[in-house]
């Protein structure tokens, strides 16, 4: 009864904006004060104040600043050019460039947002320019950002691996390979309409070309050998990784002599504040959490579930149109802070591995970030191409295609994204 | 006020940057010290409270300049004089939360007056704590100094949640679609 009573609350708050983390806390606060009374909120602080700072979410700061650096300095112009030299001379050169460079910039920053905007606002003009749709740039860049959150590092794949007490690191490995095949998809969608309407060719490949680009990239290359050679070899652990790439951008950075310092700061405190919104709603998932654990609410979803199925395909299933539906409705990071806790007991209890189920509710969630209304990655992408959001999330349609498919791929098939973490860690 | 929301948030930027160096510098240092073969005790625990800081610091920075994450679709869609009187409902809730953190927090520093953090044992608790009560008068005070503008565009039908361009604005001209 009061569970139902908390959750009505929340979608009516939610509803006339209330942030979601103070909607969450609020939700809390009514449901204690029904339990054990006023006094008992004495409490919230200590909750508030614990739930804020937990060790192996630093990496999220971490990862957004090595992003951030990477911007302020010249490294992503230099990789589209490098790229370009490699695959430039494809028909729809420049779309394939985008799913290239977008997996590549994956390596190094955690967040989708952060590489659409990085990479679309130099690549979406140069497309337009070339004779692209302002939607179909907006998509094809907007869709393969969102597939790079399942490529490492990833911020979502933190923020599921803190709330499932599950390995930071298995779930980045297991991520490649769902990644690659994506990307893979998204090149052949995308070649088939260039071929389709004669998207143009870039300069044609020219060996001199392409040694001067690399030589030009080569210190940006060393980054994600530094952050995943360093993670997966077992040197440094996640968190460890993410301060060693900030400081490796810098130097990069430095190497270039290209910092620009005036938009390092802003990076900065973009950074700062992004992480704050995150952990404001880790903070309020873990007040929440606190309540509905004591209540046994995870355990009696599970057992309710369980009691219908214990089939895991059908779980999975249940669980994936459940995550879809949300997605449109929610930003990745309060998705899983939200629903992840809840379920995790169910996840046990049927005998799903919480890696292979990680990798699917990430995948899952970079769908989200696709869907409209609420599609941070998307909007982005938008905005940078200056193109309407239905006609971009038309567009869009045959990359969502490629990443939902790729998703009942991961979700049915566990080997293609467990096989890697069977191989290296167990 | 615009003057007021123009010095407070130049504070907490320059606090949250201040915050997002010393963990990068922290974090860094614990790994060379490590693999120097002497790892640094405290890192953990004044690494996890830094993370804390900059989440509370952080918070009322993006309180000032409404950007947390929220939805904000249902509310643009009533009719103006029913979303006078949600704005009205949402602002009055969020104040009383952090109000009750606030005197929640305070709550919690006079109990654990006198105790200090296990790693480094000159630092009192309380001072590492007080980021709670502090962090909520903040976010109190960004969230009232924001509501001004915050009001105009929600009368006006504008999105703070997306970006510009997000509803039904047309593309370029000459652009193929």
């Amino acid at each position: 009864m009061i569970v139902l009573l908390m959750f009505l609350a929340l979608v009516a708050m939610v509803c006339i904006n209330v942030p979601i983390a103070v909607a969450l806390c609020l939700s809390a606060v009514l449901a204690i004060v029904i339990d054990d009374g006023f006094s008992s909120l004495v409490t919230i602080a200590l909750d508030m104040y614990n739930g804020a700072r937990s060790f192996s979410l630093i990496a999220i700061p971490m990862f957004v600043l090595a992003g951030a650096i990477m911007n302020a300095t010249g490294i992503t112009r230099r990789l589209i050019s490098f790229v370009s030299a490699v695959i430039g001379f494809v028909r729809g050169g420049l779309a394939m460039v985008n799913v290239a460079v977008s997996l590549f910039f994956a390596e190094i920053s955690g967040s989708a947002v952060a590489d659409v905007a990085a990479m679309g606002s130099i690549i979406i003009p140069e497309m337009k320019k070339r004779g692209y749709s302002a939607p179909f740039s907006a998509a094809i860049t907007s869709s393969s950002a969102s597939l790079a959150i399942i490529i490492p590092p990833s911020i979502p794949m933190i923020l599921y691996a803190v709330a499932a007490g599950t390995s930071i690191e298995q779930l980045f490995i297991a991520g490649i390979v769902p990644g690659l095949i994506g990307a893979a998809g998204l090149m052949s969608v995308a070649y088939y309409y260039a071929a389709k309407y004669n998207l143009p060719t870039e300069d044609a490949f020219n060996l001199k070309q392409l040694r001067k680009t690399f030589i030009e990239a080569l210190p940006t290359f060393t980054l994600p050998v530094i952050i995943l050679g360093g993670i997966f070899g077992g040197y440094v652990t996640a968190t460890e990784g993410a301060g060693v790439a900030v400081v490796a951008a810098i130097l990069v950075g430095a190497w270039y002599r290209e910092i620009d310092w005036k938009q390092l700061k802003l990076a900065m405190l973009e950074g700062g504040i992004q992480t704050a919104v995150v952990m404001l709603l880790v903070a309020a998932s873990v007040l929440m959490g606190s309540y509905l654990t004591q209540a046994r609410i995870p355990q009696q979803l599970a057992s309710g579930i369980l009691d219908i199925t214990t089939n895991q395909a059908l779980i999975f299933l249940i669980l994936n149109v459940f995550f879809l539906v949300i997605g449109l409705f929610l930003h990745s990071a309060a998705a899983i802070i939200l629903v992840v806790p809840i379920i995790v007991p169910l996840i046990n209890q049927a005998g799903i591995d919480p890696v292979h189920f990680g990798l699917v509710v990430t995948l899952n969630l970079a769908i989200g970030q696709q869907t409209p209304p609420v599609a941070s990655v998307l909007i982005t992408a938008c905005s940078i191409a200056k193109a309407n959001i239905w006609e971009v999330s038309k567009a869009n349609l045959p990359f969502i295609g490629v990443l939902l498919f790729v998703l009942m791929l991961c979700t049915y098939v566990p080997a293609i994204p467990m096989y890697l973490v069977e191989t290296f860690y167990r | 006020m615009r003057q007021a929301s123009k010095i407070l948030g130049e504070i907490l930027t320059w606090v949250v940057i201040s915050l997002m160096i010393g963990l990068t510098v922290i974090v860094v240092a614990a790994v060379v010290w490590r693999k120097l073969g002497a790892s640094l005790t405290w890192y953990d625990e004044v690494a996890g409270i830094m993370l804390a800081w900059i989440t509370y610091y952080g918070a009322s920075l993006a309180a000032l300049k409404r950007s947390h994450i929220g939805f904000d679709d249902v509310l643009l869609a009533l009719p103006h004089s029913s979303r006078k009187v949600a704005v009205v409902i949402a602002e009055i809730l969020v104040i009383s939360f952090f109000a009750i953190l606030a005197w929640s927090g305070i709550q919690v520093l006079l109990i654990l007056q006198g105790e200090n953090l296990v790693s480094l044992p000159w630092v009192p608790i309380a001072l590492t704590q007080s980021i709670i009560p502090i962090g909520a008068i903040l976010f109190i005070i960004a969230e009232l100094l924001s509501l001004p503008d915050y009001w105009r565009s929600v009368m006006a039908g504008r999105s703070t949640e997306h970006q510009p361009m997000a509803h039904g604005e047309t593309p370029e001209k000459g652009d193929r679609s």
